[in-house]
């Protein structure tokens, strides 16, 4: 649905060329939650705002459905524009007109509905984001939740394909951020939206998307399925922010850290896997086959999206024979392991 | 002691009655002429809608110029100006025009620093929904900026009718002729105190009422 390619752009800022993104090649699928994760000043608002061109790249693509947007004038753009929507991190609603007028605005500007069809439009809308009963209220009077159900609606008011997310949950405490990660989701899941999101919080991407991009200094550092890049993290910045905010993987990614080094005798090892095998007697079943005995040190059962996982950091202690027979049993059962030390 | 026994009351009420006139009629051509340049300022503004560099510098000079002139010597440069277009420079008609020469690019610069208050991300995203730049500026701007609008009007009702005494000096009518002729230049000592007390009622109700409106519009 979406390619990016090669596309960068760059300021000048006092004379100084500065570069927000480097060499940007991406592509996104019809109905995917796409997530770009960095950290402030990463490039990722930029990157997302070429998508409708509130930003304008110097050089490189844009294709949606196969045609470059950088090349559209005017009226095409608009047309585009009201095809894509978008939510904010702080909302952007006009405080000036009701939640229902805020709702209806697209709708007036943009479509060619009569009265009737839009008020209908808008109550269809505010059912799908549990506002009905705040219609007539002004977004001073909501909770910043129901602001952001505002800006969700407003976005779908004109059916868009492509839903673009700005940080939509940073200016929200963690228990809305859920509410609203859910109402994405189902969004996603019943209309066959695509959802094209920023945030610098890994949680967010581990709730709500397919694939994950990882962006530092304007260029795309790491991507893959967010189960790949959130067990396995290669580059230091997809590390640091997996292990943020969550100290659990932290210590697993690194245990000479978080861990006594004179308690530890044995071999470190760090088991993940995915899918139905999580709920399966693994540990039992290899342990069986080995004389070497396990301590756990760290581990967690949850899941990623949809997908169910698990991640160990086990001591073995015993011959080098028995360790290497764990190791076969491991991967005679399709699970990741490393040693660690 | 205060003799009020002297004063010709009926003349106090005309000359209330003719600084209201002067204030109302200014004012709605100052709105008229300010509200599109402060507007018009505000859009071709850096890296505004509809940003014109060359534009904006242009209206912020002819703006700044005749902010400059002092309202006293505006009146006078403005007497030719105020007989070609209405056929007189004296009494309540000929003060309006130079009153608008002089408020209308002061309201206008108020207008630019209201609308430069609204938050950026609201045009950002009637933007990403493919909205028009006309439609943003009168459906979504003007609204938003409306209680910011209402007192910038307050503000500058309140000058106008300080500048609209002042026009007295000229021959212009109203309140402020009335002080100077009978307050100032024939000793009448009442005369100037209670005109100078109907101006601050004046001014007190003009602000009560801008504040009230500001209110009620506020929807923050």
């Amino acid at each position: 649905m979406i390619k990016i390619e090669r596309l960068s752009k760059t300021y000048r800022v006092e004379g100084q060329e500065v570069s927000a993104l480097d060499d940007i090649t991406l592509e996104i699928g019809k109905g995917e939650v796409f997530g770009i994760i960095g950290r402030s000043g990463a490039g990722k608002s930029t990157l997302l705002r070429s998508l409708n061109l509130l930003e304008r790249p110097s050089t490189g693509q844009v294709l949606i459905d196969g045609e470059d947007i950088t090349g559209f004038d005017h009226n095409r753009l608009h047309t585009l524009r009201q095809r894509i929507g978008m939510i904010f991190q702080h909302f952007n609603l006009l405080s000036a007109k009701t939640v229902a007028g805020n709702i209806d605005w697209p709708l007036r500007c943009t479509g060619n509905l009569d009265a009737a069809r839009r008020a209908e439009r808008v109550s269809e809308l505010l059912a799908l984001v549990g506002l009905s009963e705040h219609a007539n209220k002004y977004p001073a009077q909501l909770s910043g939740g129901q602001k952001q159900r505002v800006g969700i609606a407003r976005a779908l008011a004109n059916r868009p394909r492509l839903l673009l997310c700005d940080e939509a949950t940073s200016a929200l405490d963690p228990e809305t951020t859920q509410s609203i990660l859910r109402l994405l989701l189902d969004i996603n899941r019943r209309l066959g939206l695509t959802i094209v999101l920023i945030t610098h919080e890994m949680q967010v991407i581990r709730t709500l998307c397919d694939r994950v991009a990882v962006i530092d200094g304007g260029r795309i550092v790491e991507s893959g399925r967010v189960a790949d890049v959130f067990l396995h993290p290669r580059h230091p910045v997809t590390r640091s922010m997996v292990a943020q905010g969550d100290p659990l993987t932290a210590a697993m990614l690194d245990p000479a850290h978080a861990f006594a080094q004179d308690k530890l005798r044995g071999t470190l090892v760090r088991l993940t896997y995915l899918g139905d095998v999580t709920y399966q007697p693994i540990l039992s079943r290899i342990m069986a086959a080995s004389a070497a005995r396990f301590t756990i040190l760290q581990g967690e059962v949850s899941s990623i999206k949809d997908l169910p996982f698990g991640q160990l950091l086990l001591e073995l202690e015993g011959g080098n024979e028995d360790i290497r027979k764990v190791f076969a049993e491991l991967d005679r059962h399709r699970i990741h392991h490393e040693v660690l030390q | 002691m205060i003799d009020l026994s002297m004063i010709e009351w009926g003349d106090i009420a005309f000359a209330t009655w003719e600084t209201l006139v002067m204030t109302g009629v200014s004012l709605f051509f100052t709105i008229l002429f300010g509200l599109p340049l402060g507007i018009l300022l505000f859009v071709t503004s850096n890296g505004q809608l509809l940003e014109r560099r060359g534009l904006y510098r242009v209206l912020s000079f002819i703006v700044n110029v005749l902010r400059s002139v002092p309202f006293l010597i505006l009146l006078i440069v403005m007497i030719p100006v105020t007989v070609i277009l209405i056929g007189t420079s004296l009494g309540v008609e000929g003060a309006i025009p130079p009153l608008v020469v002089a408020t209308a690019p002061f309201f206008a610069r108020l207008v630019e620093n209201v609308l430069r208050e609204i938050d950026r991300g609201i045009i950002e995203a009637c933007q990403s929904m493919g909205i028009r730049t006309h439609r943003i500026i009168f459906g979504a701007l003007l609204p938003e900026a409306l209680p910011g609008l209402i007192a910038a009007t307050t503000v500058t009702a309140i000058t106008l009718i300080s500048y609209a005494a002042m026009s007295g000096v000229i021959g212009g009518g109203g309140l402020g002729d009335l002080a100077i002729r009978f307050g100032y230049q024939r000793f009448q000592t009442e005369v100037m105190v209670i005109t100078v007390a109907l101006l601050v009622v004046l001014v007190q109700l003009i602000q009560h009422a801008g504040d009230r409106l500001v209110l009620h519009f506020t929807r923050k």
